[in-house]
């Protein structure tokens, strides 16, 4: 069904488990209660309102956000706020990652013009293996995260909502991302939005890595000097912008013998020594193979897949990876544009 | 040696001699030092009522202020005691023990029987019970029937600060639970306590006063109120045989039956409501072991089935006298 | 996490022998020959096997109604168990216990509970006596989403976290308490969201997953070890079988355990996980399976030809002066 211009539709969605693993227990992770991000969504549902989105699309997950959101929906909002149209979509919950990737592309058969995303890294990349050519807005909630932004709902909603009801070009709002891409015995099985992270450990445990034992080999997207969790190690000696044309990857090894260790900020409040062998360029487009036979793949600091000898798999850098929304952009274009002024023509005021 | 000392300096030096002698012996409960994680004194309290003051000071940690969580911290010394310590927790009054009774009469008293008698819980619980010092309602009740009610618990009603001494040493060495009951009126009571150590074991009454007229069977803080009528009594040529229970659970029936026998007359004193009390159960005993020996029905004495009052008149009304035992001596007397 | 394949061998035969102890049970308490309420925890091995793995006889348990899984895993003796649960003189608790009541303080196993939330005060009481007595023993309570809510529970890891006791508070959460939802009944989404509350570290674990819930748990007794408190795991996983034996569960989905039982059992992912990474041979684990078939059989047959308890074991193991 898609949108009518008349009414601009954005999805939103909550990842109800993010920020609750096992970092919780051995680093100093985040605690983001539920009650917290339902709050975010309500201030998003003041932004879009205010800018004349019509519909927004959740997904109706089991309990928790959903069923705090339908609490908030039963008074009117405050202080002559309008909301949308919250909408839930009518969708089979099987308590698992397909369910997102699910949501999204209902989110998009739906026509929405943007999604806003409440959680980590790994939300996002499931949201990116679905969300097309749809922009998405990363808003921060889980621990390690790197892709997602830290920001004030209330201006990511503005954001959005400017990009979704065309007020903003996509062009001067969005960027387009790197991804890497993981083929398994030559057919193309996963993503991840900043790194893979191959690791002897034999077994998908609780999902979060945050062990250096064991890490084997590393492929990143982006490498900020900044940022927390296994992109760091890149970060560290070698930053690599979102923008750049190239990715990296590195040779893990043990510390104690290793030419280079990184100190490297592997997860909240815990700083481990990493060792490195060597770094290498990642070029666009060229696969690379692993040269362990057996382990875990990580991606985006999550224990996804586990290989065996049987297996071959390989890596690749490209730049098809999702669009997000940069919101100081976004906003900077409304204010030069005064996308959120109105003016009295018969009253000019100086300096504007 | 002849000393006189307070009922609740006797209950301190039996927790200071019991600690000093047993490592495994720990205390907590609520303010039993008092003062924990305040800026002030360490000990500021030692007990609402000062009676395990100067312990802290002597033994640290291992004794332990708890937050105002009877189910938890109740439960924590059963627990405890299952697992080599030998807890002496506090339950500030016995009136709170609707919070925590599970611990107590669910686990604690049944753990030895339910695991086929390879548990032990050698866990007492103290707490502070009985009317007259106007704490109203919820703060003066004499609920030690509840506790005698319940298979696997031994209950202690010391009335004297020699007994209350001696059974609580008694009963930390024991290796089952105890409910330790002690009359908060009776506190300041004096009395002579030996220095040393020692112990009076459970289920044997004490007969502290003789005669062949009439047996009172009492417990508590009613001993001295039998001990008043008695004196009256006496100045009218009625002989009074009071039998001071000390332990309700076990009850020593013997003492009891051997008494009455003897006077054919019994009359009851028991600070507790009427229904279903230490009154109703010593009744009941005597009617199936000794009816044969009665005289005359037996009385009880006891207070109304109704909550303890605030008023001062009216708590004194509540709690039985010895003109209500006179008068129920002269009944059985068939005077 | 490194398990060595001793140890992989030793966690399949735990889940195994839980598993055909409970389903073995179902099958022979429907006959009516067991006396009493048995409450069956078929499904949820790996969680109390993956948190057992860690403990030694240092460390205590507590359980809950739940408990035969809790109690095998900490050591109990399969025959002396199920001639309890038949009431024989032979039980482990000389038939004086029951099901409800299973335990083996020897084996530093406090009880399996008819009180919904009796557990965690018991175990704030074996952290303490561990800290005092410098055993450095752990602590673990294991209990439902039902006591979760239970005021004792609350209390419990409130004076857990206050006085910094090495317990571990274990919420296995299958989503029923007997015939509630606890999405209906349990005021957040997770257990663990509670743990924040009383000033402790709280993790949510797939309890289907016998390698999370080893981790998570190898991290929480390291934790109660080093003196660092309590931990709050929240297991989330499903029962098989009702509340109690004899529970229709009309309340569940239709198929639901049929497709629980294709789709997430533990004991065949642990299976498939372990052989398909070559650890241990199918061969292996199928003698394991033999082996154990025998024990419970053989725990059955010796229960049933045991005789109850005499007559004067009424008596004993209480003080009675009347």
């Amino acid at each position: 069904m898609p949108s009518d211009i008349d009414q601009p539709s954005v999805g939103i969605l909550a990842n109800p488990a993010a920020g609750r693993d096992i970092r919780r227990l051995v680093a100093q992770a985040s605690v983001f209660p539920i009650a917290e991000k339902r709050n975010m969504i309500t201030r998003l549902f003041s932004s879009l309102g205010k800018l004349g989105i019509k519909k927004v699309y959740m997904m109706p997950d089991g309990g928790g956000i959903s069923d705090r959101i339908k609490h908030a929906l039963k008074t009117p909002p405050q202080n002559g706020q309008i909301w949308p149209e919250i909408v839930f979509i009518d969708m089979p919950m099987e308590d698992r990652a397909e369910d997102t990737q699910n949501a999204v592309e209902r989110m998009v058969a739906a026509g929405v013009g943007g999604i806003i995303v409440l959680g980590g890294d790994g939300t996002n990349r499931l949201v990116a293996s679905k969300s097309e050519e749809i922009p998405i807005t990363a808003l921060s909630t889980g621990t390690n995260n790197v892709f997602p932004f830290m920001r004030e709902a209330t201006i990511a909603g503005l954001a959005a909502g400017l990009v979704a009801t065309k007020q903003v070009p996509i062009f001067e709002g969005t960027a387009r991302n790197k991804v890497l891409r993981i083929d398994i015995n030559g057919i193309e099985s996963d993503l991840a939005l900043v790194d893979v992270c191959t690791s002897t450990a034999l077994w998908v445990g609780s999902r979060a890595l945050w062990r250096a034992e064991g890490l084997n080999q590393l492929f990143l997207s982006f490498a900020e000097a900044d940022a927390i969790g296994l992109s760091s190690i890149g970060g560290l000696i070698r930053p690599v912008s979102r923008l750049q044309n190239m990715g990296l990857w590195l040779d893990l090894m043990d510390p104690e013998t290793a030419p280079i260790s990184v100190s490297t900020p592997l997860a909240p409040g815990l700083i481990v020594d990493i060792g490195i062998e060597k770094v290498h360029d990642m070029i666009p487009g060229e696969a690379v193979s692993l040269r362990t036979t057996q382990g875990v793949i990580a991606l985006d600091g999550e224990r996804e897949i586990e290989f065996s000898p049987e297996d071959s798999v390989a890596v690749r850098l490209e730049w098809d990876g999702p669009l997000t929304i940069d919101i100081p952009k976004v906003m900077a274009y409304a204010a030069n544009n005064g996308l959120l002024t109105s003016t009295d023509q018969t009253r000019p005021i100086d300096g504007v | 040696m002849a000393r006189n000392i307070s009922y609740q300096q006797a209950i301190g030096e039996a927790l200071a001699q019991e600690m000093e002698r047993d490592q495994t012996v720990v205390i907590m409960g609520e303010d039993v030092a008092g003062g924990a994680g305040a800026p002030g004194e360490d000990d500021a309290w030692g007990g609402v009522l000062g009676v395990t003051k100067g312990l802290y000071g002597k033994f640290g940690d291992r004794v332990l202020d708890t937050p105002i969580t009877e189910s938890a911290f109740i439960g924590a010394a059963v627990g405890a005691a299952t697992a080599g310590l030998r807890p002496v927790a506090e339950l500030m009054f016995i009136d709170f023990m609707g919070v925590c009774f599970d611990q107590i009469f669910n686990q604690a008293a049944k753990f030895r029987y339910m695991f086929g008698g390879n548990a032990e819980t050698p866990v007492v619980i103290r707490t502070m019970y009985g009317a007259g010092l106007r704490a109203a309602a919820q703060h003066s009740q004499c609920l030690y029937p509840v506790f005698t009610h319940i298979p696997g618990l031994k209950v202690v009603t010391p009335a004297t600060p020699y007994d209350a001494k001696g059974l609580l040493i008694q009963a930390i060495r024991d290796n089952d639970p105890v409910i330790f009951c002690e009359h908060k009126s009776l506190y300041t009571l004096e009395g002579d306590v030996p220095e040393e150590a020692y112990t009076i074991p459970f289920g044997e009454a004490n007969i502290t006063r003789e005669g062949d007229d009439v047996t009172i069977v009492t417990l508590g803080r009613m001993l001295h109120v039998a001990q008043e009528a008695a004196d009256a009594l006496s100045k009218d040529s009625i002989n009074c045989e009071i039998v001071d229970l000390r332990t309700t659970s076990p009850i020593d029936t013997d003492t009891i039956i051997e008494s009455v026998e003897n006077t054919g007359r019994l009359v009851v004193l028991d600070e507790s409501n009427p229904r279903c009390s230490i009154a109703t159960d010593v009744s009941a005993l005597v009617s199936q072991e000794a009816f044969d020996s009665l005289k005359a029905p037996i009385r009880m004495v006891t207070a109304p089935h109704v909550p303890v009052p605030f008023a001062e008149n009216l708590e004194d009304l509540y709690i039985p006298d010895a003109e209500q035992v006179k008068q129920a001596v002269n009944m059985v007397m068939g005077k | 996490m490194q398990l060595s394949k001793d140890d992989l061998l030793k966690a399949y035969r735990m889940m195994k022998t839980i598993r055909e102890f409970e389903e073995r049970l179902h099958v022979e308490f429907a006959t009516g020959e067991i006396p009493g309420f048995v409450h069956l925890y078929a499904g949820e091995e790996a969680s109390g096997t993956g948190i057992c793995m860690h403990l030694d006889e240092r460390d205590k348990i507590a359980s809950n109604h739940r408990g035969h899984g809790h109690s095998i895993a900490k050591g109990c003796d399969v025959d002396a168990m199920m001639a309890e649960i038949y009431g024989r003189g032979s039980g482990l608790c000389a038939g004086k216990g029951g099901s409800m009541h299973i335990a083996d303080l020897s084996k530093g196993m406090m009880g399996a509970n008819g009180i919904v939330g009796g557990g965690p005060p018991l175990i704030c009481g074996a952290g303490l006596a561990a800290k005092q007595l410098g055993t450095k023993g752990v602590a673990v309570a294991f209990f439902g989403d039902g006591a979760s809510n239970q005021g004792t529970t609350m209390e419990s890891l409130n004076l857990a976290s206050v006085w910094n006791l090495p317990c571990i508070f274990v919420v296995e959460n299958n989503g029923y308490a007997e015939a509630t939802s606890s999405n209906y009944s349990v005021s957040c989404d997770d257990a663990a969201d509670r743990a924040g509350a009383f000033n402790m570290p709280g993790v949510v674990v797939d309890g289907h997953d016998f390698f999370a819930v080893y981790e998570a748990a190898g991290e929480a007794v390291k934790r109660a070890r080093d003196g660092s408190g309590p931990t709050l795991i929240e297991c989330k996983l499903n029962r098989y079988y009702g509340h109690f034996e004899g529970d229709a569960q009309t309340y569940r989905g239709k198929d639901e355990v049929k497709n629980l039982r294709a789709t997430i059992d533990c004991i065949d992912n642990f299976r498939d996980r372990v052989t398909s990474a070559k650890l241990v041979e199918k061969e292996e684990l199928d003698t394991i399976d033999a082996e154990v078939g025998k024990i419970i059989d053989d725990s059955v047959d010796k229960a049933k030809s045991a005789p109850v308890p005499a007559a004067s074991e009424l008596t004993t193991d209480v003080y009675v002066s009347y």
